[in-house]
């Protein structure tokens, strides 16, 4: 599942249905995942073999990933003849570019937002929300959805689920060998509290291991973000409308200012400095680079085409 | 990375640059505009100022006005004083070349400065509107210089009290590197009903 635009945090938009669906969905996905692999730990199955079934059970996860999101989000497949505007910006994007036309989707909710996702070019889906398309005019909606096509030619869902799959296999594999370790340690007749440091070391490890692959999964999909920016202003040549389509997205904090300069200086709320913008650790542990970030490299890119 | 980003942003804000330098930095980033987004400058600029009551205030208004007088003989300026609803007097000057006008705005700045009232002083705006259209009141853009952050940043009003911040960001993306810009959108104040 690949979400493509930051969510507004909830105190300045109100629909949060959306966002709580998804989440809720995918928690039980992944307590199902838990308490299957827990059972499995419990009838006795070796770590390989527990793996093997974890590595089987993200790769389902991707295989199906269309499914599950048009499933989750509660987003319905739509033709043309219901939404012909959104299909004809869809083909025109295709067209230029020789891509394979995925499957559109429609989520019926004032959040504006889209994401794309699949198993490949040929079966991926596009889901755009109603509030988006109301919001964007034409040319900003066509920077929307081209990001999201190169979101697909990148096999982005893929690369992610690889990344998740190998950090998954790491997980299991180290913690696999640590346990073989122990087991030799008490073969090896050790007492108490050596084997309680063992513990202790095996779960500091596995935290480790879980940490550093979660601000990698982290760097690669920001990193993916970027390069799909960097891909839809290609494909349109109008990064500016991306830009600014990221600017009415975001909304309210981001937009630039309506009040006269004379009237915020007159409330001195001028010399207010804004307290750290965007703080570093929370940039560490986003899966998308902040708005300015890309609207400013969107930017560059619009100045090195004039 | 952003933190050092940060600690060289800072450094750079401290770096000892006067009003009058950002101001003449316009006069080569304003041909980059004309070539790359077709913008022209209307030869219209203007300097707002907080107005206060008293004789130094009004002393100093008298030198500004002494002053552009006397220039009109080396320089083809037009000038004239307005104060707006918001209680701001607005030094505004008309001219035809580039540089008739940063120097008539920037010696307006510097001898407000030197009679003490810099923390009165607003901003300078500049007017630009496009090559091929340069009567049509619909396109004016204006590029903004605030004297409190020592940058300039774009003002395109469209319509009643809404901007095209596509244009906005297109002068951005345009002179970004040439001028000290204010890349933060969210003090690009507006300045409507401009009276001039």
């Amino acid at each position: 599942m690949y979400l493509s635009i930051p969510k507004t945090p909830s105190w300045q938009r109100r629909d949060t249905g959306l966002t709580a669906r998804m989440i809720l969905s995918f928690a039980i996905l992944a307590l199902l995942y838990l308490v299957f692999l827990s059972a499995l730990v419990y009838v006795g199955f070796d770590f390989v073999t527990i793996t093997v079934i974890a590595s089987i059970m993200i790769l389902a996860q991707w295989y199906f990933s269309d499914k599950i999101v048009l499933w989750s989000s509660g987003a319905k497949k739509v033709t043309r003849e219901q939404f012909p505007e959104l299909h004809d910006i869809i083909e025109r994007v295709i067209a230029r570019n020789s891509l394979p036309k995925p499957k559109i989707a429609v989520i019926n909710t004032n959040m504006p937002n889209a994401f794309a996702t699949g198993k490949g070019p040929r079966s991926s889906v596009v889901v755009v929300t109603t509030g988006l398309m109301d919001l964007l005019d034409t040319e900003e909606l066509e920077g929307v959805l081209a990001h999201e096509l190169t979101h697909i030619r990148n096999r982005d869902v893929l690369v992610l689920t690889l990344v998740s799959l190998f950090s998954t296999v790491a997980w299991y594999l180290m913690q696999f060998g640590f346990y073989g370790g122990m087991g030799y340690g008490y073969g090896g007749g050790r007492d108490r509290n050596n084997n309680g440091g063992a513990l202790i070391i095996v779960i500091v490890v596995a935290m480790l291991t879980w940490v550093i692959s979660f601000l990698i999964i982290r760097a690669i999909s920001r990193y993916r973000e970027f390069a799909a920016d960097r891909g839809s202003a290609q494909m349109t040549g109008k990064p500016v409308k991306l830009a600014n389509a990221l600017m009415k997205i975001s909304g309210g904090m981001r937009q630039v200012p309506t009040k006269d300069l004379r009237q915020v200086e007159g409330l001195n709320a001028f010399f207010i400095v804004p307290a750290l913008s965007g703080s570093t650790i929370g940039n560490l542990f986003s899966t998308h680079p902040p708005v300015e970030k890309r609207i400013q490299k969107l930017m560059e890119m619009e100045a090195s085409m004039g | 990375m952003n933190f050092f980003r940060k600690f060289r942003k800072g450094y750079n804000n401290n770096k000892p640059g006067t009003d009058s330098d950002a101001i003449f930095s316009l006069s080569s980033a304003y041909i980059t505009l004309e070539t790359k987004l077709g913008l022209k400058s209307t030869g219209r600029c203007a300097l707002s100022l907080k107005s206060v009551d008293g004789m130094h205030f009004t002393e100093m208004k008298a030198d500004i006005q002494r002053f552009l007088n006397i220039g009109k003989s080396d320089v083809e300026l037009s000038n004239r004083l307005v104060v707006d609803s918001y209680g701001y007097l607005w030094v505004i000057l008309e001219g035809k070349s580039m540089g008739d006008i940063l120097a008539g705005i920037s010696a307006v700045g510097d001898t407000i400065q030197e009679k003490g009232f810099t923390n009165q002083l607003l901003v300078a705006i500049f007017e630009f509107n496009y090559k091929e259209k340069p009567n049509n009141g619909d396109s004016i853009q204006y590029l903004v210089y605030n004297y409190k952050f020592n940058k300039f940043y774009p003002f395109v009003p469209f319509g009643q009290k809404t901007r095209n911040s596509e244009n906005e960001m297109k002068i951005m993306a345009t002179i970004v590197d040439e001028v000290p810009f204010e890349k933060d959108m969210t003090l690009w104040y507006p300045l409507w009903d401009l009276p001039f």
